[in-house]
């Protein structure tokens, strides 16, 4: 589902690659953990995988698409089949819960119809029925991440990145987000997740891939994180 | 009976209906981030009634300078002055030759007792002129007042009390066209204001046009600034470019629109407002309020089209830095 080939990132006249020939395989389904401290290079890992980067040197394959060959028009297809979670939610300040979630839908061109009856649906599946007509600024912080997940995988896409989802959250709507990761995955989604905390990569018992100084130091099968 | 439809046919119409679903919601979009975003949308629609009203005063205040120069230029008349005892066939002749020059407007002429009678009516306060009026011996010539089509030339004219055998049969010896000499001046003074005025009318509009679209370009882009994130995010969920620009030029669109309303109304008032008092100078308002009021449904399409322009042109700029994949 995913694959990264030796892949190098260099910012600039840096002397210093934010990634080192990195070679990472994702099987379809998997839940995978990406730990490491700020700086490790897991957000340039990211960037790379929703070509908002491109790599100074590398293979990367996502879903089927090889990046060498994408052009700049189709990046928006690819974005679209790709769900995106972000620490800090993302979401537009301006319209309800309901529209942020119609908005991922809209894009693809879906009908009024479909939307109508496909958003409902995910809105109950992270648990914010009765919210459809709040703004953000309205919500909880776990419930704005709840809104963001909910239009990453509104498409059903077959990936799912969250990068710190659990960054702004409190543990126990940490936990909540966790399981509701879980959820998504066990539908079929593949999961890349990124955190910091200890605590939610050791008691997941999943894949855990650790990035130090842009290099993958240790690639767990059910892993474990210190600090 | 009803052709049946190739698949071609049926994908070029679920792309048509797809386009204009999508136009429909990029102007749901724009007309939402108008309406929720209070503080801008009362700045942006300031600034740009602000500009529009300015683009509107200074073309009104334009053809307010032009006409009013232009009356002034049809009070200036130039004269060609006829001996006192010259016949009325001789008149006529003259008279019918200086209308069939190109470059002149109106002829009229005023006869030596007319001429004397204007004089009396103008100093009848004063008896002293009268007397001296009544004792003179020499009389009033006869005047062909000409009013030219462009002040600044007066070239057929010289040429015809040069060329004109009647009129130089009939000339005044002692009264040379006062287009000659020192009147030239004050005709040529006249006329160099006349293309003066015109050309900073034009410089004015053209800066102040341009001084406008900047002002409301920057508050436009200080709007799409304070939304970059929004469009980061609109990029990373995969809306393409025309999807995440869409709602910005509707909303642009939509500050033009209320803001050309707003300008045209106020513009209007404002004139109608200094009518009286700029009438009092002799400044031609009333027939630009004329052309205002009865062109006022393409006046006020123009300054909506106007608005649209520029508000659609700053969003493009203004977004183009943020849309870079």
């Amino acid at each position: 589902m995913i694959l990264l080939d030796r892949v190098t990132k260099t910012y600039g006249k840096s002397t210093t690659p934010a990634l080192q020939r990195i070679s990472l395989h994702v099987e379809p389904r998997e839940f995978v953990i990406l730990v490491g401290t700020s700086g490790a290079g897991k957000s340039t890992l990211l960037k790379l995988l929703t070509r908002e980067e491109k790599p100074t040197s590398g293979k990367i394959v996502v879903g089927g698409i090889d990046y060498d060959t994408l052009k700049d028009k189709h990046i928006p297809l690819l974005r679209r089949k790709i769900g995106v979670v972000f620490q800090d939610f993302k979401l537009l300040p301006q319209r309800t819960v309901f529209e942020n979630i119609a908005f991922a839908l809209e894009i693809a061109g879906m009908t009024n119809r479909e939307i109508k009856t496909t958003v409902p649906k995910v809105i109950e599946l992270v648990g914010l029925t009765g919210k459809e007509k709040s703004f953000p600024h309205q919500l909880s912080g776990g419930e704005r991440q709840r809104v963001a997940i909910a239009r990453a995988v509104v498409r059903q896409p077959k990936i799912l990145i969250a990068d710190e989802p659990t960054g702004n959250l409190d543990p126990r709507h940490s936990w909540d987000i966790v399981r509701l990761l879980e959820k998504i995955n066990r539908y079929g989604t593949t999961v890349l997740l990124t955190t910091h905390n200890v605590e939610i990569v050791n008691r997941l018992k999943r894949r855990v891939v650790t990035l130090e100084h842009g290099k993958i130091t240790s690639d767990q099968a059910q892993g474990s994180y210190r600090q | 009976m009803a052709k049946k439809q190739t698949s071609k046919q049926i994908t070029i119409q679920k792309r048509r209906r797809r386009q204009w679903m999508t136009f429909v919601r990029m102007c749901r979009y724009g007309v939402n981030n108008f309406s929720r975003n209070a503080w801008l949308t009362v700045a942006a629609t300031a600034v740009m009634t602000i500009t529009l009203l300015s683009i509107f005063m200074t073309l009104s205040a334009r053809d307010i300078l032009i006409n009013t120069v232009d009356d002034v230029q049809k009070k200036v008349d130039l004269s060609i002055y006829v001996k006192t005892d010259v016949s009325d066939e001789a008149v006529e002749t003259i008279e019918n030759d200086l209308n069939k020059l190109s470059s002149v407007e109106t002829v009229t002429y005023v006869s030596p007792e007319e001429a004397r009678e204007d004089f009396a009516k103008a100093n009848k306060d004063k008896p002293e002129s009268l007397n001296a009026l009544n004792e003179a011996t020499n009389r009033f010539p006869g005047t062909f007042r000409v009013v030219v089509k462009d002040i600044n030339d007066t070239s057929q004219l010289e040429k015809f009390t040069k060329d004109n055998q009647t009129y130089r049969d009939n000339r005044d010896p002692n009264r040379d066209p006062s287009f000659s000499g020192g009147g030239k001046d004050t005709i040529n003074t006249i006329g160099s204001w006349v293309s003066l005025a015109e050309r900073v009318g034009y410089v004015l509009s053209a800066v102040f046009v341009a001084l406008s679209s900047l002002i409301i370009f920057n508050t436009i882009r200080m709007a799409i600034f304070n939304r970059k994130e929004e469009i980061q995010m609109m990029k990373l969920i995969g809306a393409d470019r025309q999807f995440i620009r869409g709602p910005f030029i509707v909303e642009a669109v939509v500050y033009g629109f209320i803001a050309a309303v707003i300008a045209t109304g106020a513009g209007l008032g404002m004139l109608m407002l200094v009518q009286r008092s700029l009438s009092d100078f002799g400044a031609a308002v009333n027939s630009t309020i004329d052309t205002v009021t009865t062109y006022i449904g393409f006046v006020l399409l123009a300054m909506i089209v106007l608005g649209a322009i520029i508000g659609i042109l700053s969003s493009l700029l203004a977004t183009r830095r943020y849309l870079k994949i």
